[in-house]
């Protein structure tokens, strides 16, 4: 093992003991739940030895609350739309809802779709939402959402560009 | 790789092509017209290509299911935001899902993945078998033959030394010496196992100076401050080797809490049926089997809620 090896490992051990229980106390705090803490705080220091940074860190608690902010928001977002999934496929007939396997893949793509929009305004995100998915024609998204039609058109052409921009850096990530 | 100028514009105007052809009302002009943009420029026809992935990937979901499950989840998102309590708790189900990526174990001498096993021979003769997600140290020198078992599960058969060193597993909770023998360790946070299935061991605990000799056919569980019960092997001691878990008369959260060291992702066990007594014998290298027999064997819904999230309840 080479030296700086050595010293990287002795690093991230030095971060572990010294900041894993504040870190795990200060999730605890807006998590309200030990074990999701637990977990968060766990991924936090695999990200800091994925970096393979530990002895460049200067001030080690704003760094490691800001990994840990990210991965909070992560954990949120993909409980949301989990939770939303699971009742959109309760709302469908018996009959029509998929296999549990194609379940869990379309729940896959659906996060997805969802990091692609991340970011879209709210109005923009609502057309889209209305002619992508609902199959609406810009006419009838224009009446439903009391906007011309030359406007839903414009709000197409930014989520799709949004989505393709976003779609490029995520492949390159 | 990033993006020129160029393309970036040409994804632009490529973006309000696809925007004006999916309006619903679009023309046979209209068409006629994006053809000749396409044709003009090969820039074109790739950003029209980027177009056409997103539209791919927007479609690989049913509308009927994407667009009810991405309202809600915005909805939700806004009250979350709106009452500033950061992330409200999953809910009343208990956690069985454990981890050992701390990184002392990421830096262990051997390691296996989780639903991993493997067989390693020693310098000294001896066998070394890793259960699933498993960490050890090997501290080999002249005087004694020391496996620092971080996290896991082991399985040991010893070889005879020819310069008589000793033979330990340590853990964080405390000592096996080996008395010429074939046994296993496991250990965890809370504390450790050990069960000998040839000749014998002596477990020492950290904290006191008690040692207590194992025979074969005797298993005891301890941690730092104390050595528990001499118990009885049974059928599922060791199981693992071949490939499952057998339960006797096992209650179901500790069985998927064994389970859940074999899959990754979250296995969630119902807190009103954690105490309900199962037994079988449940394969570990194909843990959605498993699941199905406790399904269809003891009448439990398993609901999947993707991959990486599975429920067990009545």
């Amino acid at each position: 093992m080479s030296a700086h090896e050595l010293s990287l490992r002795s690093a991230v051990n030095d971060l572990y003991c010294d900041h894993h229980g504040w870190l795990s106390g200060w999730l605890r705090k807006r998590l309200n739940n030990s074990f999701d803490a637990a977990d968060l705080a766990q991924d936090t220091f695999v990200r800091v030895i994925k970096a393979r940074n530990a002895l460049e860190i200067r001030e080690p608690r704003p760094y490691l609350s800001m990994i840990a902010k990210g991965l909070l928001v992560d954990l949120f977002r993909r409980r949301s739309l989990e939770q939303s999934y699971l009742e959109a496929l309760g709302a469908m007939p018996e009959w029509q809802q998929p296999s549990l396997e194609d379940q869990a893949i379309l729940l896959q793509a659906l996060m997805e779709i969802d990091r692609l929009l991340q970011g879209l305004g709210a109005k923009v995100k609502q057309t889209f939402i209305l002619s992508q998915f609902d199959g609406l024609t810009y006419p009838q998204i224009a009446e439903r959402l009391n906007i011309s039609v030359r406007t839903v058109n414009n709000h197409m052409a930014k989520a799709m560009e949004h989505c393709c921009l976003m779609q490029i850096q995520l492949q390159l990530a | 790789m990033s993006l020129s100028t160029a393309e970036l514009a040409a994804i632009s105007v490529a973006a309000r092509w696809y925007a004006r052809l999916q309006s619903g009302v679009a023309t046979d002009g209209d068409r006629r017209e994006w053809h000749a943009w396409l044709n003009a420029d090969p820039a074109h026809r790739q950003a029209w290509q980027r177009m056409t992935a997103v539209g791919e990937q927007i479609a690989s979901v049913p509308g009927a299911l994407a667009s009810p499950a991405l309202r809600g989840a915005d909805r939700s998102r806004r009250q979350v935001l709106r009452s500033v309590v950061m992330l409200a708790s999953a809910g009343s189900l208990g956690w069985l899902g454990w981890r050992s990526e701390t990184t002392q174990n990421l830096f262990a001498d051997l390691r296996t993945a989780v639903g991993e096993r493997r067989e390693i021979r020693l310098a000294d003769g001896s066998s070394l078998l890793l259960n699933t997600d498993t960490s050890v140290n090997l501290r080999f020198d002249g005087r004694q033959r020391v496996l620092e078992l971080l996290w896991g599960e082991i399985l040991v058969s010893t070889a005879v030394d020819l310069s008589q060193r000793p033979f330990k597993v340590v853990t964080a909770h405390g000592e096996v010496l080996a008395l010429g023998t074939r046994f296993i360790v496991q250990s965890q946070n809370q504390g450790a196992e050990v069960a000998v299935l040839e000749k014998a061991v002596e477990v020492s605990a950290h904290g006191t100076d008690r040692k207590v000799r194992l025979e074969a056919g005797q298993r005891l569980n301890f941690n730092a401050r104390e050595l528990g019960p001499v118990g009885r092997t049974d059928a599922s001691t060791g199981a693992w080797q071949q490939g499952s878990i057998i339960a006797i008369d096992r209650p179901l959260a500790e069985l998927l809490a064994d389970l859940s060291r074999y899959r990754t992702g979250v296995l969630r066990c119902d807190p009103r049926i954690a105490d309900l007594k199962v037994s079988g014998a449940f394969p570990i290298d194909n843990t959605d089997r498993a699941l199905a027999a406790l399904e269809s064997g003891f009448s439990l819904r398993v609901s999947r809620y993707s991959r990486y999230w599975v429920t067990v309840s009545l």
